[in-house]
């Protein structure tokens, strides 16, 4: 299901122009990290694919359905969105009742959700832990939890917004695993992250943002290598990327692979 | 710029610059002699001589009358109307509405106390709109007001907005996960868990780390506290404040004295 963004403004009921003018389209299946300093306007303009804000000017089409026209609670169909803060939406005795509390509201059949919501539970390996409250569970479990019951939905499209922020590395490896096994599912993936190694390292597609305007928007490689153009929304390229440029590497390098590729 | 919550309006003005206890008790003493006088049109002339020449002075007069006509206007108009229908003193009748009698001096007694409200609540209004908060309890507490108390006031001031912020995060997640807030009653009767819950348990874990916040700076601590904000207090306004309070009981002997 592909995303059109057409000449997106979104101008707060402060006057705070957040969006001035974005088009951008994203084709199904397709892995997209957002990056930008804050207040570049990445939450204002995913906020847009679900509904939740709508277009001052402008418009943004999901599938066949303009944002516009549709409720909330039916784009929850098409689009999946993640917020940052888990205990924000936590509210069930146990996981699974929380993680078949979407799935449910999609009114979809019983043998669908029991099998969505295996599913859900396998991806973020919470299996183990299905019986026990979120609230007995550390907020990085917290957080796989948030996941799994945006995953059970299975929509289309996927929203994560800052996943890895204040998470360690073996539950950032668990996220990555996550978002490697929707792209298996030919879903889309939109993730916003102030983590550059993690956008470097999972993602095909990077838009950079600033003041409300796409700064720039192409394959990592490319976006990544742009380091002046990058320092203006505030982002460093990956490190590995800084020394391969101060090395003198013909190539752009994202990763250890590469980077080792590249020094042969 | 208008806070949130509180009516405060950050200016720079003779009103603002002055020791928040010397505009509360400034405020009590426009108060107490309008109730306490026993001249008729002592009222009156707190609001005419006093209460709207400050407003100009706090340079906040256009703020000031829409805040006090809408939240007086209505009770002050009820006040007036039941007391001079209903006050049953008086000879001189002006009208007649079936059993009811409008007299002059109802008239004239509805008239003063519903001026009266008035004085009272433009009063406070025109303290909120010039005081902020936070000084006000940092000045008080200096002054040997229970750390508790301050606290509980201010936190009530600052918690609010971050909870109704907090909530409409809750809102917007809820909704992202299919949970239909808009449609049916009953639906929406079904909504309340899913957004009360992580409101409630958020909240909970909250307070805690901000008790924990508040100790680790010594909050309980018998110790005289020093504070980073200097408010001002100069010897002039501390015999304002006297002659305030000597007024207010001169017009109370007043109002006893037998006449």
């Amino acid at each position: 299901m592909n995303i059109e963004i057409k000449d997106l403004r979104y101008t707060y009921p402060t006057g705070l122009e957040a969006i001035s003018g974005i088009s951008l389209s994203i084709k199904a299946g397709e892995q997209v990290a957002i990056v930008g300093q804050n207040g570049a306007g990445k939450t204002t303009l995913v906020r847009h694919f679900n509904g939740l804000l709508q277009p001052t000017a402008g418009s943004v089409m999901i599938g066949d359905w303009e944002t516009k026209k549709q409720s909330v609670a039916k784009l929850a169909s098409r689009v999946g969105y993640v917020f940052q803060n888990p205990d924000e939406q936590l509210f069930s005795k146990d996981v699974i009742t929380e993680i078949t509390f979407g799935p449910k509201n999609l009114g979809y059949s019983k043998e669908k959700i029991d099998s969505l919501v295996g599913r859900a539970l396998a991806f973020t390996e919470l299996g183990d832990r299905a019986e026990l409250n979120p609230y007995d569970l550390p907020p990085a479990w917290r957080k796989m939890v948030a996941l799994a019951s945006i995953i059970a939905m299975d929509t289309p499209i996927i929203i994560f917004d800052e996943p890895t922020t204040g998470q360690d590395s073996s539950n950032i490896n668990r996220i990555a695993n996550v978002i490697a096994k929707l792209r298996q599912e030919g879903k889309t993936v939109i993730t916003i992250t102030h983590d550059i190694d993690f956008c470097a390292e999972n993602f095909e597609r990077v838009i950079a943002l600033s003041k409300g305007k796409v700064l720039l928007d192409g394959p990592a490689r490319d976006v990544l290598g742009q380091e002046k153009v990058l320092a203006q929304t505030y982002v460093d390229p990956p490190q590995l990327t800084r020394l391969g440029k101060k090395l003198g590497l013909k190539e752009t390098v994202r990763n250890q692979e590469e980077f080792l590729k590249a020094m042969k | 710029m208008r806070e949130r919550l509180s009516f405060y309006i950050k200016r720079d003005s003779v009103l603002h610059r002055l020791n928040p206890l010397t505009k509360l008790t400034l405020t009590m003493a426009l108060i107490l002699i309008a109730f306490l006088s026993p001249w008729y049109w002592t009222p009156h002339f707190i609001l005419l001589a006093a209460v709207l020449p400050l407003s100009f002075a706090g340079r906040v007069f256009p703020e000031f009358i829409k805040t006090a006509l809408r939240l007086i206007l209505p009770a002050a108009t009820f006040l007036f109307l039941m007391q001079a229908i209903f006050q049953p003193v008086g000879e001189t009748v002006i009208f007649k509405f079936y059993f009811l009698d409008v007299t002059r001096e109802s008239l004239m007694f509805a008239f003063r106390n519903a001026t009266r409200i008035f004085v009272m609540v433009s009063s406070f209004t025109l303290f909120l709109l010039t005081t902020h908060p936070s000084e006000l309890m940092s000045d008080l507490s200096r002054r040997g007001l229970p750390g508790q108390f301050a606290y509980v006031i201010i936190s009530t001031l600052q918690i609010l907005p971050q909870i109704q912020a907090k909530a409409q995060t809750i809102i917007a997640a809820q909704r992202s996960r299919g949970l239909d807030t808009e449609s049916t009653f009953f639906k929406r009767a079904g909504a309340i868990v899913p957004l009360v819950g992580p409101l409630v348990f958020g909240s909970f874990i909250e307070v805690e780390e901000r008790a924990i916040a508040i100790e680790a700076r010594g909050f309980t601590s018998k110790n005289l506290k020093t504070s980073l904000q200097e408010i001002a207090d100069p010897s002039f306004e501390r015999t304002v404040r006297w002659v305030l309070i000597l007024l207010i009981i001169i017009s109370a002997l007043l109002n006893l004295w037998p006449s």
